[in-house]
């Protein structure tokens, strides 16, 4: 069976390129989030087996969402998607329960190693 | 990837974030001290970014790079937003949208280079500068006990200040850690070249502890080094810290000076943007769905036309059920195709300020009726116009403000631009309280071109307007980089026309000016009177209809050599159709008068006879070579056969 896929990110454009990377390698997109509190509740709702959280999005941002997501669920698979220049923000994520990080621009390959790595 | 599968995606939404961004900024101008607008711009910029970086879009990344920095400084406070800081932020979202086009089109970007070093002079100057740390892998610092691991990332690592961390991190799994070379503030700053050492105290083996810390990414070699070259005689951990080369706190991971310190407050707060839920379908599937439907639209008629003839009940049943559903086809597809006008108007409060600014003015500008939608060809073709009349009034409307004063005005002057919904119309107004049209200097102007008498003393609002939609009549002698010369209210008079809709022009001299267009919701299909004149079937538009009557011969009377109507109070010229098309009069019969209105003016058309209320599809065309400039469009009847759309404004 492949695994669920939850995608968040505010911009479109993200969402569609992290789709279908991962739909491309077999995963099931099960869902998509636009703000943290949407991430937060489709986790809630979906339980996908993966999570990938863009950092800056509207209303809370993913690193809050990491938190709520991981107290909901400690064993949450969560990859966070930053930019460069976040590095502060990408340890907080990993402090606050996700479980790698892939930083954009996005390579296919990289984010199916970091992909590997999570679920491994 | 093939990236260019993204390219429209990108373009579309970037060009959102930009027309945010400029609404973020107008905001921030106004409150400089406010921290939602910032970080509104920072969420944008920022986004854009990560999207310009995946597509490879260099210009735009570095643009957005160094605007990001520049509004995380601000954000941070290092940098006080004033009115140079502004004005940078205002270019740099100009060369975005410019970058941005530029790029999608696969145009070489035009150059940045000044704006960069200008915005990274801002955020230079306002930058502490980082502490230099040690780079070089030294000796490494023994320990009692510990064992040392060399670890080597992979050339290319992202974040290795990040990936570092979650190393060490998997390190604590194991044992504790007890120290690092460089040290860990050094190698969570990411200044380091990828190899470095660690030191941990633990009872697991070699091969584990080297898996572990592979597992975390990125790693290409980590080694336990024996430990007998490891050990130098005992050092305590307090010595460690001291030497820096373990964190006082290896609980609190946020320890270097040299790493802005996270606010994640800030990334989650304000969302001012709009909301709007939709999903992204290419305009052109809904411009084909449209003309599907102005098939099936005429398809109707001219299964009605058949059924007329047939008077089947069961087909009429069946043809009303079917009919009733295609206009609720139409309704939906016609409402899909509606966007807000803001789409459109949200870039205008930038472009007013622009303005403005650059004729040393003033100006409150307000929109109005934002919410209110008009179908997406209609409102792409209205911008261009209405961009003209904020120009027009901002340029030639609006006082300085000296001059303002010593009228007793305010200083500051007002422009608004409000969408109104009127029956099947849209209006667009613009009005300003400025100076308003100088009669006597369109009058002199039209006398010298010889377009009034010599005797004329004044004009009426019709007259004046008449003039200044006039191609290339313009009253303003000098040429400003705004409003340029020669293209005035007579272009905006045009543009409005051939989008079936009419203008209206009303200035107070010392009071301000109001134009207002008049547009229909649609430009594909409307509601129209048909009529008959011999054998040709004519289309009116519903929107300029305002009766229609019976008329029989000879009733209507003479003024002044012209034939005039009258109805109730009003007296209206006529005119004959028959006239128009160079048929001959038919004096003796009873003949349909359909009264059209226009913009307060009002006039008769007489038809032979009145076929009823239809749906007609409109068919743009260029007009016929030699034909009379009396027609608009065509459609197509629902026996198949073609009738024109009569031009209400030529008539008027």
């Amino acid at each position: 069976m492949s695994h669920t896929v939850l995608i968040c990110d505010d911009a479109i454009f993200m969402r569609t390129m992290v789709g279908d990377i991962l739909q491309q390698a077999g995963f099931e997109i099960v869902g998509e989030a636009e703000t943290g509190i949407q991430a937060v509740e489709k986790y809630k709702a979906l339980k996908p087996d993966l999570v990938t959280m863009d950092i800056v999005m509207p209303d809370m941002g993913g690193i809050d969402a990491v938190r709520e997501i991981t107290r909901f669920d400690p064993a949450a698979k969560v990859l966070m998607c930053s930019a460069m220049g976040q590095q502060a923000l990408v340890v907080e994520a990993i402090q606050a329960g996700a479980k790698d990080f892939v930083v954009k621009p996005f390579q296919p390959s990289r984010v199916l190693e970091a992909v590997q790595r999570v679920l491994g | 990837m093939d990236a260019s599968r993204y390219a429209e995606l990108f373009l579309t939404e970037s060009q959102e974030h930009v027309s945010a961004i400029n609404h973020s900024l107008l905001t921030l101008e106004r409150a400089p001290g406010a921290s939602e607008p910032v970080a509104a711009l920072f969420r944008g910029v920022h986004t854009i970014k990560g999207m310009a970086a995946t597509m490879g879009y260099q210009a735009v990344t570095d643009l957005s790079h160094e605007m990001e920095t520049l509004l995380d400084n601000v954000r941070k406070q290092a940098v006080r937003v004033d009115a140079g800081v502004m004005d940078v932020l205002f270019k740099g979202a100009d060369a975005l949208e410019r970058t941005i086009e530029a790029e999608t089109k696969g145009r070489p970007a035009a150059d940045t280079g000044a704006l960069l070093a200008r915005m990274r002079e801002i955020s230079a100057a306002a930058r502490p500068t980082p502490a230099a740390g040690a780079t070089a892998v030294g000796e490494v610092p023994s320990a009692v006990g510990g064992v040392t691991v060399r670890v080597r990332l992979e050339p290319d690592t992202p974040l290795k200040g990040v990936r570092v961390f979650m190393i060490l991190q998997k390190a604590r799994t194991l044992g504790t850690l007890l120290a690092t070379e460089p040290a860990e503030a050094v190698l969570q700053s990411g200044e380091f070249e990828g190899d470095f050492r660690l030191v941990i105290d633990s009872h697991a083996g070699a091969g584990e502890i080297e898996g572990a810390i592979k597992a975390a990414g990125f790693v290409q070699e980590a080694h336990v080094l024996a430990p007998a070259g490891g050990i130098e005689g005992p050092r305590s951990s307090a010595a460690l810290r001291q030497s820096g080369a373990i964190s006082p706190d290896t609980a609190e991971m946020r320890v270097s000076g040299t790493f802005p310190v996270p606010d994640a407050g800030t990334a989650a707060e304000g969302a001012v943007q709009h909301k709007h839920k939709n999903i992204r379908i290419d305009l052109r599937r809904l411009d084909t769905l449209m003309n599907l439907i102005g098939e099936l639209v005429i398809s109707r008629g001219r299964l009605q036309a058949i059924a007329a003839e047939v008077r089947s009940p069961v087909l009429d049943e069946t043809l009303a059920l079917a009919s009733r559903l295609v206009s609720d086809l139409q309704d939906e597809i016609m409402t899909s195709r509606l966007v807000p006008v803001w789409q459109v108007f949200d870039r205008f409060p930038r472009l007013v300020r622009d303005a403005a600014r650059s004729t040393g003015k003033d100006v409150d500008f307000v929109i109005e009726g934002k919410e209110i939608e008009l179908d997406r060809s209609m409102l792409d073709e209205i911008g261009e116009p209405v961009v003209h009349l904020l120009r027009n009034a901002v340029d030639h409307g609006l006082e300085p403000p000296d001059e303002r004063r010593a009228a007793g005005k305010p200083p500051v002057g007002r422009l608004r631009l409000a969408a109104l919904r009127d029956r099947a119309s849209v209006l667009i107004r613009v009005s300003d309280d400025g100076r308003g049209i100088d009669r006597s200097r369109v009058l002199a102007k039209a006398k010298r071109q010889g377009l009034v008498e010599e005797s004329r003393e004044e004009l009426t609002d019709d007259e004046m307007y008449h003039l200044v939609a006039r191609p290339g009549f313009s009253t303003t002698e000098q040429v400003t980089d705004l409003s340029g010369r020669g293209v005035g209210i007579d272009a905006v008079a045009t543009r409005v026309r051939s989008l079936g809709g009419s203008l209206e022009l009303r200035s107070v001299e010392g009071e301000g000016t109001t134009v207002t267009a008049r547009l229909p919701v649609t430009l594909a299909i409307v509601r129209a009177v048909l009529a008959k004149v011999n054998d040709e079937t004519y289309a009116v538009p519903m929107t300029h209809v305002s009766e229609t009557m019976e008329l029989a011969a000879g009733v209507h009377e003479t003024v002044k050599g012209r034939e005039v109507l009258s109805l109730r109070d009003d007296v209206l010229p006529l005119v004959h159709l028959r006239d128009l098309v160079k048929l001959p009069r038919q004096p003796d019969r009873l003949s349909h008068v359909i009264v059209l209105e226009m913009a307060e003016r009002r006039a008769g058309i007489l038809v032979d006879r009145l076929l009823g209320q239809q749906d007609i599809v409109v068919k743009q065309f260029d007009g016929v070579r030699d034909g009379l400039p009396l027609f608009s469009g065509a459609t197509i009847l629902g026996d198949g056969a073609p009738a024109l759309i009569l031009d209400v404004s030529t008539l008027l």
